[in-house]
């Protein structure tokens, strides 16, 4: 067994009776299944005034075959993506803190660095630890948020259904531990244990809600609701024909969204999900093919706050920062 | 010949413009319990920090049982057990738990066995399913006794092992360190401030003043070289204040 897992084992342990870590995951998994089940019975309802409709007509004697709603299930579980995004997101840094500020105030990291312990054992086994933690939330989450839209919702869903929620599990996945892995780092580089929460929260405010905040003020298509091209029945050419004008404008605005890698998980898991119209039906490979891009820095971003974590939570690191 | 279970030589260790601790150059022989004593900042746990390798000498080497700290640190961790002042362990484990999980990172493979020796050579059984976080100071004392010497230890550094405890702590702490000396013929090196404890329990001492040790020898020698009415406690005042 090694040490790494040694770490991670514990690390589980504790975390699994720990009051703040319950009431975090509970909040947040109370959230998102709130705001699945408000939008799967608004689903519902939509399908039985449909059904209603169908009937009367039938009943009346039409002919007259109404046209079915454009009703995707899986587009109900934007409100849980968008708590991911900003809450699980904050409560991943509070987590990644916790686990490094607690071994520095507790005094318990002198125990472990006086162990014959290898260079990233202490770092690779918090990450990993709450990695797994972060497996667990996700996979309770899709599940939970899955049964709400069948039981709530009564909304058909197939196999390509459950491949797209779990594809977008997976980038919930890399989301979450991108913050836990920063959070991880920067309090291991702090002197001041508050100094590593306060870095991590002021890039949680940039990155998670100012940049994507003033991406989406500066999109012409959000300027009314339920879309400005949509509302003055401007079809999709003559759309892209007004951008082109903008183009320059549109491209500071598009700069500005993906220089925060919360905007590369929302684009990402709106596409697989089909929340974004466009993409709701579309075949997954060309869902994928257009996502390719965002899949690749999500996961680079992912990887690179591993490595960072693991690079500043050596022995040096937190020996420097006992002393 | 006494081989050195602890030796250092011309070890020293400055933050910034402080230094912490001078041109420490000691040996302590194997199966010695050997007292650090040294009013507050005289450089006690700096001293213990380096020979855990917690800290890296800006001067100078030392070794443990033939391991360098400064090019062999991983050797020195493998062969020390390490009781730091006011232990914490993981309040949300269970004594066992904290205990398995030190173990293992000390290279245990199935641990429970060596913990339940061990627990019950501190007489200190029927705890094994409580939570840490719900014991007291004197409680903790013996779970970090217990984590320090789980592996069999060569050398085993005490930080004020008699900080915050009661009377009755004291003499179970230091009946302990006794018998870990005599019955495992371990090598022992604490900082203290009680130095009645240190005449009933050290085998040598030093005394260190403003990070430069001013006095070494066995406890035997110490105590001769002085008018037999002196305490210890004189005798310290006055080597202390000598080399102030």
């Amino acid at each position: 067994m090694s040490d790494t897992w040694i770490v991670a084992e514990k690390e589980l342990l504790d975390l699994r009776r720990d009051r703040l870590f319950a009431i975090l995951i509970g909040f947040l998994a109370i959230a998102s299944l709130i705001s699945v089940a408000v939008a799967s019975a608004d689903f519902r309802n939509q399908l039985d005034a449909y059904n209603l409709y169908v009937t009367n007509l039938a009943q009346s004697g039409s002919t007259v075959t109404a046209a079915a709603p454009q009703l995707f299930p899986l587009k109900l579980l934007r409100g849980g993506i968008e708590y991911l995004e900003i809450l699980g997101a904050l409560f991943a840094i509070v987590l990644g803190y916790g686990t490094i500020a607690k071994e520095k105030y507790r005094g318990t990291l002198a125990l472990f660095l006086s162990r014959p312990v290898s260079r990233f054992s202490f770092a690779g086994g918090k990450v990993l630890g709450l990695s797994i933690v972060w497996l667990g939330v996700v996979v309770v989450l899709t599940a939970v948020s899955l049964v709400a839209v069948v039981t709530i919702g009564h909304a058909p869903i197939g196999g390509i259904d459950v491949a797209r929620l779990l594809i977008a599990g997976g980038f919930a996945w890399l989301y979450l531990v991108f913050w836990t892995a920063l959070a991880v780092g920067l309090t291991a580089l702090s002197t001041r244990l508050s100094t590593g929460l306060i870095v991590a929260l002021v890039i949680w405010l940039a990155f998670v809600l100012i940049i994507p905040q003033i991406g989406d003020t500066m999109d012409p298509d959000n300027q009314v609701p339920g879309g400005l091209f949509a509302t003055l029945n401007i079809q999709k050419t003559d759309e892209l024909s007004v951008l082109a004008q903008f183009s320059a404008f549109d491209g500071i605005r598009n700069g500005l969204e993906v220089s925060s890698v919360t905007k590369h998980f929302e684009r990402l898991t709106f596409a697989f999900l089909g929340i974004k119209d466009q993409y709701n039906q579309l075949p997954l490979g060309l869902v994928w093919t257009a996502m390719l891009p965002y899949a690749i820095t999500l996961t680079a971003a992912t990887l690179a706050s591993v490595v960072f974590a693991a690079l500043a939570t050596t022995r040096r690191t937190l020996q420097r920062n006992q002393s | 010949m006494t081989t050195s279970a602890i030796s250092t030589s011309a070890l020293s260790r400055s933050f910034g413009a402080h230094q912490a601790l001078a041109d420490l150059t000691l040996d302590v022989a194997q199966g010695e319990v050997f007292g650090l004593l040294g009013h507050n900042g005289a450089g006690k746990t700096t001293t213990v920090n380096l020979l855990t390798t917690l800290l890296e000498p800006t001067a100078g080497d030392a070794s443990i049982s033939g391991h360098s700290v400064k090019t062999d640190a991983a050797g020195v961790r493998a062969c020390i057990g390490y009781l730091p002042e006011n232990v914490q362990f993981y309040d949300n484990l269970t004594l066992l738990e904290n205990l398995r999980f030190f173990a293992r990172l000390s290279g245990l493979r199935r641990p429970d066995a060596r913990i339940r020796d061990v627990l019950g050579f501190l007489d200190f059984t029927g705890h094994d399913t409580q939570r840490v976080g719900t014991f007291s100071k004197g409680m903790r004392q013996r779970v970090g006794i217990a984590q320090a010497v789980l592996h069999s230890p060569a050398v085993l550094f005490l930080d004020e092992p008699t900080s915050g405890l009661d009377p009755e702590g004291v003499r179970t702490l230091r009946e302990t360190i006794v018998r870990l000396n005599h019955e495992f013929g371990m090598t022992i090196f604490m900082n203290t401030h009680l130095l009645s404890e240190v005449t009933k329990t050290c085998t040598s001492i030093g005394i260190l003043n403003h990070g430069r040790l001013v006095h070494h020898d066995s406890m035997t020698n110490t105590l001769a070289a002085f008018p037999a009415d002196e305490s210890l406690e004189d005798i310290y005042f006055q080597l202390d204040s000598a080399a102030a």
